[in-house]
């Protein structure tokens, strides 16, 4: 196909190698070590998902830390419940008697699942529907979104018998599959969310060089023009709202693996915030680039928050102004600038002169 | 065969008529200019055919079908295509890029879900060859001439292949050579596609025109060949009279 999806299968590949290979070995297989890195990876399913939205349709999705919480909580849900004999201990505190109709059904993995794709899919193709059949677009969208998440996190703070509320979900099991019972400070362990990942970035990649993708890039530099082709720009919108949701909750199921506890912060605006960020620092264009803007903040928060307790937060803020200020594309951009001013040593030159009258493109244009 | 039958047509900005009780007909692969003097409702006139306004009275029908209630996407599938005034591309897609978009005869999300995003220009390089593109199919843009632009703007009309093709101001901007070659490309177009042109280059209206229609002030001032347009007093007079 194109060159750009060969450099983004060939960065796949690299990538995929690297966290496979290189990254348990630089840990020496270290069990602690390897969980930290896991949640990392997770983080990243996050912030490729957003990418897709935000990236490819132009769609700031403020919300995705919410369906990142459906998927953390239907996991914990199942842990938990696993980890009980009958009632979980905190519906006791909260004097419910009896286990809610909708935890029943998290007795089962598949359903489980299922359910930690499906569910945000779901409700964040509802929003998806009101807002882009209204054909809502811009800053509104963002608007609306956070609006949806503080909404939701509040609702799951106050079903205190059905949430743990501000606790959240603690005391969870450990995941058993057939024949595999997963320890969150296993090598395989890691090498599930690692290989979680690579999949999420490859269904990425095809996504952003389908035509769908394209069709998505068209409606986000102008969503009218691409009516009058006859495409239907709410159904994309709300189809990659989705698909981004479904990505966003499966980073959800892992990242309860990995801490084993689900928390309504997961659900805060900080950390929707923080979403946006990965992704803005690494490059909201490409997933890949997404999903490593995810690792290196969080890789910095790890190593910067023990020294800077309380000045982390700011950092991460003034670091974030920086991007925006100096690498509105994030590392992707500077990357591919790079890239193509070594190719072309030329093209700078042009591109300054396209500036100027219109007579002057043609003059340069025959010029060249 | 009539294929777009235009009857008694309004619309009103904050009280200006800007279409004001216009009506006429399009014959099957006929070629229709649409003249007048600035502010006359030219572009408004295509605005309601394909959509992009809604009209406050009256009815479009396309093979028979009321479309002036509809979504301006429906209207694209059921043949409507539009180039617009201010050339509108995709200034951040490639050349190459731009025509897939165009390419549109199954505008569902699976479809565009089970094909790369290249897959149907293969199929259309012709296309750009006949509008001198071909070598700039990598090339965004963003990065092309005026000329060019408008160029890679018909060629995704003609990609688009509708039934009727809106054509606003197409050679605005051309060299002669150029608004030559648009004619050319416009008279072959005409064989298998019904098409309206708003245009203000004589020349080349004489070349193309099959039908004339003069607005002015939103209403039909005139119709008819070119002899008989350059010969109308009316014509003359709301011409001067601007
Ligand atoms: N969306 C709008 N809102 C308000 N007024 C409008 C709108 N669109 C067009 N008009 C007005 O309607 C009138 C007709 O405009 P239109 O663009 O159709 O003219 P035109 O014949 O295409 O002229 P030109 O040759 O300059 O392109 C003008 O007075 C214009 O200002
Ligand atoms: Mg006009």
């Amino acid at each position: 196909m194109t060159s750009k999806f060969h450099y983004d299968l060939i960065a796949l590949v690299i990538f995929a190698i690297v966290i496979a290979f290189g990254v348990p070995a630089l840990m020496n297989y270290d069990g602690f070590e390897l969980n930290t890195f896991a949640r990392y990876l997770a983080l990243a399913i996050a912030s490729m998902a957003l990418a897709l939205s935000w990236g490819t349709a132009g769609l700031l999705n403020l919300g995705q830390a919410a369906t990142f919480g459906m998927g953390s909580y239907a996991m914990a849900m199942h842990l938990k419940l696993r980890a009980s004999d009958g009632l979980p201990d905190f519906m006791g505190w909260n004097n419910v008697s009896e286990l809610p109709l909708i935890w029943v059904p998290f007795e089962s993995l598949a359903f489980t699942l299922l359910a930690g794709l499906l569910i945000p899919a779901f409700i964040g193709g509802l929003t998806a529907v009101f807002m882009f059949r209204a054909r809502i677009a811009g800053v509104f969208v963002a608007i609306i979104t956070l609006a949806f998440l503080v909404a939701f996190q509040l609702l799951v703070i106050n079903q205190q018998g059905m949430t743990g509320g501000q606790n959240g979900l603690t005391g969870l099991a450990q995941l058993s599959l057939p024949g595999w019972t997963v320890d969150p400070y296993s090598t395989g362990f890691y090498y599930l969310v690692a290989g979680c990942l690579t999949v999420a970035l490859a269904i990425g990649v095809y996504l952003t060089h389908s035509k769908f993708g394209l069709i998505l890039r068209a409606i986000r530099e102008d969503a009218d023009r691409t009516r009058f082709f006859g495409y239907n720009v709410a159904t994309y919108q709300t189809a990659i709202f989705c698909l981004s949701a479904a990505l966003a909750g499966w980073a959800g199921m892992l990242y309860t693996m990995v801490l084993e506890f689900a928390s309504p912060t997961y659900m805060g605006v900080s950390f929707s915030l923080a979403i946006v960020i990965w992704c803005a620092v690494g490059g909201r264009e490409s997933v890949i680039a997404a999903a490593l803007g995810a690792i290196i903040v969080n890789m910095l928060e790890g190593r910067l928050s023990d020294v800077f307790v309380e000045g982390w937060h700011l950092m991460l803020g003034v670091i974030f102004v920086l991007v925006v200020m100096f690498m509105p594309r994030g590392i992707y951009g500077v990357i591919t600038e790079t890239a193509k001013r070594l190719h072309h040593p030329k093209r700078r030159h042009r591109k300054t002169d396209l500036q100027s009258s219109s007579t002057k493109q043609l003059e340069t244009g025959q010029e060249s | 065969m009539q294929q777009l039958q235009v009857t008694d047509l309004h619309v009103e900005f904050g009280g200006l008529r800007a279409v004001d009780g216009l009506t006429f007909n399009v014959e099957e692969g006929e070629i229709l200019c649409l003249l007048g003097p600035n502010g006359a409702g030219k572009s408004t006139t295509l605005d309601l055919i394909c959509g992009k306004t809604q009209p406050t009275g009256g009815s479009i029908r396309l093979n028979g079908t009321e479309i002036s209630q509809m979504l301006e996407f429906h209207r694209a599938r059921l043949g409507i295509g539009r180039k617009f005034q201010v050339p509108s591309v995709y200034k951040d897609l490639t050349v190459a890029e731009n025509l897939s978009v165009a390419i549109s005869k199954r505008p569902g999300i699976w479809s565009a879900l089970s094909r790369f995003a290249l897959s149907d220009v293969r199929e259309a390089g012709a296309i750009l060859e006949r509008v001198d593109l071909s070598s700039k199919s990598n090339e965004l843009a963003g990065n092309l001439s005026h000329g060019e632009t408008q160029w890679l703007e018909i060629a995704m009309l003609i990609a688009q292949d509708s039934k009727v093709i809106l054509m606003d101001e197409p050679t605005a901007g051309m060299t002669i050579q150029e608004t030559e070659r648009t004619a050319e490309i416009f008279r072959s177009l005409s064989a298998s596609h019904t098409l309206i042109v708003v245009e203000h280059d004589m020349s080349f209206v004489r070349t193309v025109a099959d039908r004339i229609i003069v607005m002015n002030r939103g209403a039909m001032l005139a119709e008819g060949s070119i002899e008989e347009i350059e010969s109308n007093e009316d014509v003359k007079t709301a011409y001067l009279g601007h």
